[in-house]
């Protein structure tokens, strides 16, 4: 299917506009980076001066390798305990038939609505005594289940045609066989995009991370980024700008990977 | 059936396995990495702080520096994010294990601290050894010795001070030596500055509750009643008169003259906004003297706070943080800390800390340090922050307002001013903050359970 | 007759239920078992935290969080006296009147488009859901200095259209409004990703056997497109309505909950009350009230809302 070469110059026309608008705060980000504070603070669009300065800085700072290490740990973490949890919950709510299952999936969806800011002092104290405080699993968790996940995939599932869960069940296929063998194969998509939303948002906690370690040993790159800042005096913001962008780099790549994955698990998983 | 629960036994186990033996092997890592050998037969000591940026650079400097010096205390300083998170969660951990030896806690948690029953008063190690505090800035010490008792150890302390741009004072035919010291002086200057040039405003004051209670101080003003909280917990604001009311009626004046910029509660758009011209004079923390003349492409002065003219100046209430230590601790432990403490309290440490973050230096032998009289040279306006400090006269008003409700009383006033700044009814503003403010004080002396 | 018929019959029954009493029992162990996992971890880090602050919002509490007055309702009956919290709940429902709509017509105008097959689509998708990547922290800093008064580049733009600048975050009457925005922004990168998913997961059949028909494109918008994209948008909606509730971290960089608390969303309260007033027990109250407001809303969602949804 060919488009017509004014209808494609008016989407890319679009896209471009839109793309821009989109990502210009991010590169707003990119010129600072490269300021020095006195080109910053005076409100200079365009460097003066190009410098490196602040992203020597930004490594100087604190163990950033490590922290990147750590966070890119603690992200995988969550992001395959979000992946198992989710995926078996959103089965057993679509492809499972029992008593009481509507309303397990509506307090599920409710624990959504537990503000974070609310549980995370009892959550913290949870932690301290089951003793793991500065560990991975300390770290990852209190958000293996999210009732988001199960949710996303729960919409998912319920697109899978039920008569290929009868036929399963006339062919003698247990449960788990299905689940593994048709389901997972088939949400693939979704799976990714859980994925990928997992792993972002773990990536981007700030809050819980430092709660629950107090030295560096399993610190993430967020708190690093927290640290670049001050309290009582003037915040370096091209050092703080260039270490927020040490730290985005790693999730824009991990996005552009996840969309041409996406787009390939689409073609191979098309058993429609 | 079976099936299924194997594997999410095993897959569960798989998983959590996954996390124990990385972090086992992560934690070795670090351990070596801080030196493990070295502090073998070391006392450890843990210290917990909020600094960020540059003061943390300092202050790691600071610590290696402490450790490198010695052979029996070993420091660890961990950041713990800003004041509000480290007190969080040093309220969290208190009396367990999990707590550290010292925290660092901003002045305004001082009575939030003491009320938690968690900490050592540091008075006890004073009086173990007869040490000195007379040696260290009185108007610093001051604020931090409560029933006479000193409960921590000061460390980075500022006050506010106003900068004002002397390239614009110059243009507008006002006297760049001569900064404005009253109320009514900055409103002349402002209206000057006008004058010359339509595109600055005259004066900027961030909607801050610090700041209100500096100006309060400078007149001589108290916060709260039974001595600011000093004598015996507060049951009433104190600032319900003409002295809290007037600062206020100043920047009602100064929007009326168009003189005033609001830049809201954020203090980086305002020193933006003072750096590429749009307003001449602001109120800041002394902290950031260095980085405000370094990045300034005009020539910033540095002044005392103004004070309305019919009262007299008084001076400034410390702001910043003090360092407290845990009870519980084992003794050897404790006195390790003290012993940490002390060390930052020499002149040539407090020196490098003055010099490098900006903060004063607590004890005044440290301004007679080369580093500083270099410093100096190189800038001469640093020193007023000091002058301001050492001009204080030492009083009730000046010694701060002592209350653990004292973040919930600054976030009212701030949203008094705000009202201010977008055209509110002055009266109005200001007799809804004391009421609020009293409600907070109600409540908060119930929440205690006394 | 009629007896000799019925005994056979309620046998049958009898014996028939007991199988099926049975079959429930195993599939609902079943279930359980799939779901065992998520509701173990659920009761520690989620209900034991909701149980708590349910019992701390009768109570004043010291500044560690323990329990000192009970109050029995005083707390709740407090906070809605106060004309601030009023305020904040006026707030958080605009708030989520702007940033729910505003997102989601957005985001699905950009997935619409970025749903083309095209060279270099790639790339396009990438940015579109680059906002997602950045945490809401960096995201701040960059919006507050496009809000900047005097520099940030809306106000220059504003200028150098002959325009009066705009006090963004400093003008009550436009606070909320510039941190929607910022929030939208924010939000965009994950809806997007979301919307653009199940677009692509819309059978191709149905637009072609459409072209077929000589439909026009916006008829195949509003007629395959939207239905087939119900499940997504009902989802993505749901989500956005929780999470715009629950908003917190611009607040504290870019307002503080000012201009006259213009900005102090429902979150930022309980944030404030629990760290820094350290009133525990004015904070979990605050929390119950918003814990039933977005029960209610999400109840009312899904009644009316998944009826209209199309599932394959």
């Amino acid at each position: 299917m060919t488009m017509a070469i004014s209808k494609k110059l008016l989407f890319y026309l679009l896209l471009t506009v839109s793309a821009l608008l989109v990502f210009s705060p991010a590169i707003i980000a990119f010129l600072m980076s490269f300021m020095s504070s006195e080109d910053i603070l005076t409100g200079r669009i365009i460097p003066e001066t190009w410098t490196l300065d602040n992203y020597i800085k930004a490594f100087e700072r604190f163990p950033l390798f490590g922290y990147l290490i750590n966070s890119f740990f603690v992200s995988l973490i969550i992001m395959i305990g979000q992946l198992l949890l989710s995926s078996l919950a959103a089965y057993a709510f679509v492809f499972l038939e029992f008593k009481g299952r509507d309303t397990l999936f509506f307090i599920f969806i409710a624990t959504m609505m537990i503000p974070f800011e609310a549980s995370i002092i009892p959550n913290f104290q949870t932690i301290r005594g089951l003793d793991l405080l500065n560990t991975y699993t300390g770290l990852s968790l209190p958000f293996f289940a999210v009732a988001f996940g199960t949710f996303l995939l729960r919409q998912h599932f319920k697109q899978i045609p039920k008569e290929l869960k009868e036929a399963s069940e006339i062919t003698g296929m247990g449960d788990l066989k299905f689940y593994l063998t048709v389901v997972l194969p088939i949400a693939k998509t979704s799976l990714v995009t859980l994925g990928v939303y997992g792993f972002l948002t773990s990536w981007n906690m700030y809050l819980w991370p430092l709660l629950a370690t107090t030295d560096d040993t399993v610190r993430t790159v967020q708190i690093g980024l927290k640290q670049l800042q001050s309290q009582e005096q003037l915040n370096e913001w091209g050092v703080i700008m260039a270490g927020g962008l040490i730290v985005v780099l790693p999730t824009l790549i991990l996005l552009f990977l996840g969309q041409k994955k996406l787009q390939k698990g689409l073609t191979e998983g098309a058993i429609k | 059936m079976k099936q299924l629960f194997i594997f999410i036994l095993v897959a569960f186990s798989m998983l959590l396995s996954a996390c124990n033996s990385s972090e086992g092997n992560e934690g070795e890592g670090t351990a070596n990495a801080k030196g493990g050998e070295e502090t073998k037969g070391k006392t450890e000591v843990t210290f917990w702080h909020a600094m960020g940026g540059q003061a943390q650079v300092a202050l790691d400097e600071i610590v290696k520096k402490y450790n490198e010096s010695q052979d029996d205390v070993q420091v660890n300083a961990e950041f713990q994010g800003t004041y509000e998170e480290t007190l969080s969660k040093y309220h969290s951990v208190g009396g367990t294990d999990d707590a550290p030896t010292i925290v660092q806690v901003n002045e305004i948690g001082t009575m939030s601290v003491i009320n938690s029953g968690n900490i050592e008063p540091i008075q006890k190690f004073i009086d173990e050894e007869d040490y000195d505090m007379s040696n260290l800035e009185a108007n610093i010490t001051n604020y931090y010795k409560v029933d006479g008792k000193f409960y921590s150890m000061p460390f980075n302390s500022s006050t506010p001070v106003m900068y004002y741009n002397k390239d614009a004072f110059k243009e507008a035919g006002l006297d760049p030596e001569a900064p404005p010291e009253t109320y009514e002086e900055v409103e002349a200057a402002g209206k000057a500055i006008k004058e010359s040039n339509p595109e600055m405003k005259g004066f900027a004051l961030q909607a801050y509750g610090w700041l209100f209670e500096e100006l309060l101080a400078n007149q001589g003003g108290l916060l709260l009643n039974n001595d600011n909280g000093r004598d015996d917990t507060a049951t009433e604001v104190a600032f319900d008169n003409e002295q809290g009311k007037s600062i206020f009626k100043w920047i009602e004046r100064m929007m009326d003259d168009g003189t005033f910029a609001n830049y809201g509660t954020n203090s980086d758009n305002m020193v933006t906004g003072f750096l590429s011209g749009d307003v001449a004079m602001f109120m800041q923390s002394s902290a950031s003297a260095r980085d405000v003349i370094d990045n300034a492409p005009f020539e910033v002065g540095v002044a005392f706070i103004p004070y309305p003219e019919k009262e007299e100046r008084q001076g400034v209430v410390i702001g910043g943080a003090s360092l407290w230590m845990s009870k519980g601790k084992p003794e050897a432990e404790q006195k390790a800390a003290w012993d940490f403490l002390k060390y930052l309290q020499k002149p040539e440490i407090q020196a490098e800390w003055h010099v490098g973050t900006g903060y004063f230096a607590i004890n005044p032998a440290a301004y007679e340090e080369q580093v500083v009289k270099d410093a100096y040279n190189e800038m001469p306006q640093l020193q007023v922050t000091v002058e301001q400090l050492q001009a204080t006269k030492p009083s009730i008003a000046t010694q701060g307002a002592l209350m653990d409700m004292i973040p919930e009383e600054r976030k009212i006033i701030e949203t008094a001013l705000e009202t201010v700044y977008n055209g509110g009814d002055v009266d109005e503003a200001f007799s809804t903050a004391v009421e609020q403010v009293n409600a907070a004080i109600e409540q908060a002396n119930t929440a205690r359970g006394e | 007759m009629k007896e000799a018929v019925m005994i056979p019959e309620q046998y049958k029954q009898i014996d028939f239920m007991k199988v099926k009493k049975k079959q429930k029992r195993v599939r609902f162990i079943k279930g359980m078992l799939f779901l065992l996992p998520s509701i173990l971890l659920f009761s520690v880090f989620l209900f034991y935290p909701m149980a708590r602050t349910l019992y701390l919002s009768f109570f004043l509490t010291d500044n560690s969080g323990a329990t000192t007055v009970f109050v029995g309702l005083d707390n709740f009956k407090n906070i809605f006296t106060s004309p601030i919290f009023l305020k904040s709940l006026q707030s958080t429902f605009l708030f989520v009147l702007y940033t729910v709509p505003g997102t989601i017509i957005i985001s699905l105008f950009l997935a619409v488009i970025a749903n083309e097959k095209l060279t270099g689509i790639g790339f396009f998708r990438m940015i579109f859901s680059s906002t997602m990547g950045i945490s809401v922290a960096a995201a701040s800093v960059f919006w507050m200095f496009l809000f900047h008064p005097t520099m940030g580049w809306l106000n220059q733009f504003l200028e150098a259209l002959g325009f009066e600048a705009i006090g963004w975050l400093t003008n009550p009457e436009w606070a909320l409004l510039s941190v929607s925005i910022s929030t939208i922004w924010m939000n965009l990168g994950f809806t997007f990703l979301i919307l653009l998913g199940g677009l692509q997961s819309i059978d191709s059949h149905l637009y072609e056997s459409a072209e077929i028909d000589g439909a026009s494109y916006f008829y195949k918008l509003r007629r395959i497109t939207v239905p087939m994209l119900s499940p997504t948008l009902f989802f993505v909606i749901t989500v956005s309505f929780i999470n715009a509730f629950q908003t917190f971290g611009q607040i504290d960089m870019l307002t503080r909950g000012g201009p006259q608390n213009e900005t102090n969303l429902l979150v930022y309260s309980i944030y404030q009350e629990a760290f820094k007033n350290y009133q525990y027990g004015t904070a979990s109250a605050q929390a119950v009230i918003l814990f039933f407001i977005i029960l209610l809303m999400t109840l009312l969602q899904f009644k009316l809302g998944e009826r209209k949804v199309h599932y394959q």
